[in-house]
């Protein structure tokens, strides 16, 4: 069997645990420790995780970093579990929810089409619902809970730990972190918290080095900042770090935030502050069998590639020409991987700095401006692409599709702010496509609500960098408000404001900063109530 | 359609382009000693080559500003190759009939004294063969890990030209 892990890279060493054996619907397939269950089966040839609910097509991953939710499996009995996100265990049993569709699909289809749909069927009336229920969800591949887990009764959560803290900050990104190191330092009680094993969010998938003042980032290796971050937080005996944790819910009444620790302890907390700095996620592009496996987000590429060390395919088209792209397009060649061609409609100028252009164009990588995907090509997987130019107003012309010889499709088109916790703070949202989608209006010091402050992508989608100066300013603010007041924080307050204008200084940030300037307001108060 | 693309259609800015930019250094200076250039165009918020001069040879008016090198100042001392977020620094010297190009490397396979490379152009074209002289490396576990390879060629004129290399194994 061909293993797809890239042992020689430039950059970066992979710390690869001991071998384990997973057995895939029966079969056993060599993993290593550290790994999480996608990459394992990735680097073992799988490339079909889940099937969609009603036409059964086929299903890989797209963002590797458990929101997309197109990987979930069934492990170890237990259905609907993200297999991006899991860590791989000897011995562990996994099981496709779907089986039998790889071979029905089309008679399941035809079934679909007749009255006897059964998406439509079996809902009233109730006493028929629950025992039609648990047949449709073999037919949907939403999972059933093997017999073990059902018979020791049905569980609700409960709150096993509730506890109060000064300051909470949501996400250990770049600006989460940034905003722990400069609060911690002043403040007596902070609570970090991550989805994720590992703190660092998308730092940890960067081996290019940054750009910006010296000072603060520019210089360094991405993965490189997370990791010295991470190593500086936890010499702090202020700062407690909670990986594994998601934050699911917010109650502005009682001011406190429900907490979910490593899927099956409820933890409440109640802060003074709150900082969110949930980063976003990735938008996608609409195009014909865009749900193939092998379409992926380029972060998503970027995290089997770089963190674990696992090859997304042979060679890949690149749709974008933003920084992310270009940087994506880069780090494939870097492991080996060939890239087709970068494809976006692009008339004006590549959208992403030149100088990260030019690195791809000097190892013979073309752009195609002016064109896009018209759809992807293959039955179970991609084969290829279909592109085709465009005129000045973005209609495809006739006669001049190409056909691209590739198997995977990376969508490097740009993020949106993740704004699920944040909305739960009753802020007011509004829409900002220079920003990247809704986002909360906020003041001059990031509160969009009377104890939240906002920092990073999630406010406003920009690069890392800027993700560390406002983290570390809103670290700052909270540190402040919290009554850790002098003029060591001034001063310190005074110089991150001044780094943040200097870095938006370049044309790039002008359009940003004209949508920054119109979201933000003097009196957070009025604009809430 | 191709010939009137600009720098920014295209990815890369051409010789021509930079010369006019005066980004290129004079003949005389790279046939007295290797000297930096710096391909970076753009108004990005970056400074680490500034910092990187020992010799203050790189200046910047803002942080934002492209950076401008002084070639009598210049040492050819590679520092601001290795550090370049944007792989945009290179260095250019013609000696004995000679051109030989200095540029960051970070890719497999590692390079050895005497590899024979083909030369790469800005758009990726192969232009030619040049031999390895000297790459160095800044040891794993520093701040900026990176090979810095000088190639020599035997056409000086693509000294102009030559930016990328790929080692034949």
């Amino acid at each position: 069997m061909e293993d797809w892990r890239v042992y020689k890279h430039p950059i970066l060493e992979f710390e690869r645990g001991k071998e384990v054996t997973l057995y895939l619907d029966g079969k056993p397939m060599k993993a290593f420790e550290n790994e999480t269950i996608l990459a394992a089966m990735y680097a073992n040839g799988v490339r079909v995780f889940s099937r969609s609910i009603k036409y059964h097509r086929p299903r890989g991953f797209f963002c590797a970093i458990g929101r997309c939710s197109s990987c979930m499996m069934e492990v170890d009995g237990v259905p609907n579990v993200r297999t991006c996100i899991t860590k791989v265990k000897d011995g562990m049993h996994l099981r496709r929810q779907k089986t039998f569709a790889d071979k029905f699909a089309p008679f399941l289809n035809l079934l679909n089409l007749s009255p006897l749909a059964y998406n439509r069927m079996f809902t009233k009336p109730g006493i028929i619902y629950k025992p039609a229920m648990k047949i449709i969800r073999q037919f949907t591949g939403q999972g059933s809970f093997s017999k073990k887990i059902e018979e020791s009764g049905e569980e609700i959560m409960g709150i096993d730990d509730e506890f109060s803290t000064e300051l909470l900050i949501v996400g250990g990104g770049p600006a989460g972190l940034s905003a722990a190191l400069e609060a911690g330092q002043r403040c007596d009680d902070v609570i970090v918290i991550d989805d994720k094993e590992q703190l660092g969010g998308q730092l940890n998938r960067q081996t290019h080095m940054f750009f910006s003042d010296v000072k603060y980032a520019a210089g360094k290796r991405g993965f490189k900042l997370g990791k010295e971050m991470v190593e500086k937080i936890s010499k702090l005996k202020t700062v407690r770090v909670l990986p594994k944790t998601n934050a699911i819910a917010y109650y502005p009444m009682e001011n406190k935030m429900l907490m979910l620790r490593s899927t099956d302890r409820g933890l409440m907390v109640k802060a003074k502050k709150y900082i969110v700095a949930v980063g976003a996620y990735e938008k996608t592009l609409l195009f014909e069998n865009n749900d193939l496996p092998g379409i992926y987000g380029a972060g998503g590429v970027q995290t089997l590639l770089n963190i674990y060390g696992v090859k997304p395919g042979k060679k890949g088209l690149m749709l974008g020409t933003g920084n992310v792209s270009l940087i994506v397009a880069y780090q494939l060649l870097q492991a080996g991987i060939g890239v087709e061609a970068i494809v976006a409609p692009s008339f004006r100028r590549v959208s992403g700095y030149l100088v990260h252009a030019a690195k791809i164009r000097r190892h013979g990588v073309p752009i195609i401006t002016r064109h896009t995907i018209l759809r992807a090509l293959g039955k179970q997987r991609v084969t290829g692409a279909l592109i085709t130019e465009l005129d000045e107003k973005y209609r495809p012309i006739e006669g001049t599709e190409k056909r691209l010889d590739c198997d995977f499709i990376c969508m490097g088109v740009g993020l949106t702010p993740s704004y699920d916790l944040i909305q739960l703070f009753n802020p007011k949202m509004v829409y900002s496509s220079e920003l990247g989608g809704f986002v909360p209006v906020r003041d001059m010091q990031f509160r969009f609500a009377e104890n939240a402050y906002i920092a990073g992508d999630c406010g406003g989608v920009e690069e890392a960098t800027t993700a560390v100066l406002e983290g570390g300013l809103a670290g700052l603010y909270a540190a402040r408000s919290l009554g850790y007041a002098d003029e060591e924080v001034s001063a310190k307050i005074d110089e991150y404001e001044h780094a943040l204008e200097e870095d938006r200084g370049s044309p790039f940030s002008s359009d940003i900063k004209a949508a920054l300037q119109k979201i933000t307001v003097e009196n957070i108060e009025e604009v809430i109530k | 359609m191709q010939d009137e693309q600009n720098a920014a259609q295209r990815g890369y800015s051409t010789r021509e382009e930079l010369q006019k930019s005066r980004a290129l250094p004079p003949i005389e200076k790279v046939k007295e000693k290797r000297v930096c250039i710096i391909e970076c165009t753009e108004e990005i918020p970056c400074n680490p080559c500034v910092q990187a001069c020992k010799f203050g040879a790189i200046s910047k008016e803002g942080l934002c500003k492209p950076g401008v090198v002084d070639w009598d100042v210049c040492t050819g001392c590679t520092q601001c190759v290795a550090i370049c977020p944007g792989m945009s620094i290179f260095m250019q010297r013609i000696e004995d009939g000679k051109g030989y190009v200095t540029m960051p490397y970070e890719f497999l396979p590692e390079p050895k004294i005497g590899d024979k490379a083909q030369l790469l152009d800005r758009s990726g074209k192969v232009v030619g063969e040049g031999r390895i002289v000297n790459p160095t490396y800044q040891a794993k576990g520093d701040a900026y890990p990176r090979w810095v390879v000088t190639v020599e060629m035997d056409d000086p004129e693509l000294s102009y030209e030559v930016r990328a290399i790929r080692i034949l194994e």
